[in-house]
């Protein structure tokens, strides 16, 4: 008989290392054309960081993504990032960035400031352009700023900038402390569908709803969620390195199981934008914690279809089925196989 | 004893010397420079090194060489051009499709050959066509979605 469920779990996560220092910076120079280079360590391994850190650098200082050209991870030309982990790259890079981008934009407010006849801090920039913030019409194009920077004044426009985030360790006798300087949330639902003669389970749905302060990406955040989603569903349900006497005995993809797109289920995401005064343009992280709700909200909802709490992981079908038959034992008469209605015993 | 292979890759043809036991993908890769086939697991489970065989999708890693003598290889390299990309590269694009990019060649393959022999499939049948290409980052959703939009005609 088949018996469905829904689970959920939430899960808070810490972005960065915890207490231990894990700085970034980076370098930015504006052209004169109006363009602009970044060099950062941060790696894209693919999460799109790359893109997401243009993007900020772009806002920093008010030019077209477009004209903004990354160079990232060469040890011989950027300067250092720790790492793509601990879901830090587009918090503590991007806020080295967006220094970086504040000193060179202090070197153009000071040279357009002689133009437009008021201080530098009272300009901004945005999409090419320098003006005043109480008077927007009265404005110079930042290309010719930044030409007459370098051309006129003698003042390249560069920026360097770093960040790391301002921790403490714990400590050991209280254990208060603050190891990290920024948290996410989020919640996610799964429904399943549990087989009682054979103890597979198929998901059938998973919400996902995440916190990662402002999405800079907004598609590149779903991208996040759904792929941490699937790596959870094959932590849930398939995924189990053997070990025997210290050696792997599953080494291929044929018996270690990755979930394949048969395997994982329709994924509704939800962003919950809460921007962190602390972040980016209020950033924070998504890579890590789209993945954490997703194993126990997959056991809980097959606690929900069956009555069985699965506390070892992978929740194969030889231990759902092993499970089953403890709870008969100790149930005799009252099986889950038993009841119309679906609903476990509990 | 060499092998002279000679097959139509991409729509040019190809004469080339191999060993009779090597596989197409390494052929590929090694004798002829097309780099765009990814080697995966080497043992069928993966799909990265996915080729299209006389319009079919073979994993080139598990291909003896020879077996592709007078047939048509279609690889990443003859599915669009940087300057003309092909309707599911774009999509793929468009939709957030790939993250790392490792399973793209052969993920696009496999949904080249879906949609040219059933250009209008549902998602359960863009699932399983590409249930052979395993993808670590993306959860599969945006492929689907990328794929179902090509064969709507909703490319960008």
């Amino acid at each position: 008989m088949k018996k469905r469920g829904r689970g959920v779990a939430w899960m808070f996560y810490p972005i960065g290392f915890t207490a231990y220092a894990n700085p970034s910076a980076a370098f930015v120079k504006v052209n004169q054309d109006g363009s602009a280079v970044v060099w950062t360590g941060a790696t894209d391994v693919g999460q799109g960081s790359t893109t997401a850190l243009a993007q900020i650098a772009a806002d920093a200082l008010g030019i077209p993504v477009e004209l903004v050209t990354m160079v990232t991870s060469d040890t011989l030309q950027t300067p250092m990032d720790i790492g793509s982990v601990a879901s830090r790259v587009t918090y503590i890079a991007g806020n080295a960035i967006v220094r970086a981008c504040e000193m060179a934009k202090q070197i153009l407010f000071e040279v357009a400031s002689e133009e437009l006849g008021i201080g530098p801090e009272g300009l901004e920039s945005r999409n090419g352009w320098i003006f005043v913030r109480d008077f927007p019409e009265r404005r110079v194009r930042l290309a010719e700023i930044a030409r007459k920077a370098e051309v006129v004044k003698g003042r390249p426009v560069i920026g360097a900038g770093s960040y790391n985030p301002p921790t403490t360790f714990l400590d050991p006798e209280t254990g208060h402390g603050k190891p990290y300087n920024t948290y996410v949330y989020a919640a996610q639902v799964a429904e399943v569908e549990v087989d009682t003669e054979t103890g597979e389970v198929k998901v059938l749905r998973i919400a996902a709803v995440h916190d990662c302060g402002r999405a800079i990406n907004p598609l590149l955040v779903e991208g996040q969620i759904e792929g941490g989603v699937a790596m959870g569903l094959g932590y849930a349900l398939s995924e189990e390195m053997v070990l025997q006497e210290g050696r792997v005995l599953n080494t291929k993809l044929a018996d270690y199981l990755v979930p394949t797109s048969l395997d994982v289920p329709p994924i509704d995401v939800e962003i919950v934008e809460v921007p962190d005064p602390t972040g980016p343009f209020g950033a924070k992280g998504i890579g890590e914690p789209s993945l954490l709700p997703t194993a126990p909200a997959i056991v809980n909802a097959i606690y929900d279809a069956v009555g069985v709490r699965i506390r070892e992981l992978p929740a194969t079908p030889e231990r759902i089925l092993m499970a089953l038959r403890e709870k008969e034992k100790e149930q005799p008469g009252r099986s889950v196989r038993d009841r119309e209605d679906g609903r476990p015993e509990k | 004893m060499t092998f002279h292979l000679r097959f139509w890759l991409n729509g040019q043809e190809v004469r080339t010397e191999v060993e009779p036991d090597e596989t197409l993908l390494w052929v590929l890769r090694e004798r002829l420079n097309m780099t765009g086939t990814k080697v995966g697991c080497e043992a069928g489970d993966c799909g990265a090194c996915t080729v299209l065989l006389d319009g079919r999708p073979v994993t080139s890693c598990l291909l003896l060489a020879p077996k592709a003598h007078g047939r048509h290889v279609v690889t990443i390299e003859g599915l669009g051009s940087p300057a003309k990309l092909h309707p599911l590269q774009q999509a793929f694009i468009t939709y957030g499709a790939l993250q790392c990019g490792f399973c793209g060649p052969g993920m696009l393959l496999s949904a080249a050959a879906l949609l040219t022999q059933n250009p209008h499939p549902t998602e359960r049948e863009v699932r399983e066509a590409i249930a052979g290409n395993l993808c670590r980052c993306t959860g599969y959703q945006k492929i689907v979605q990328a794929i179902l939009a090509v064969s709507r005609g909703e490319v960008p």
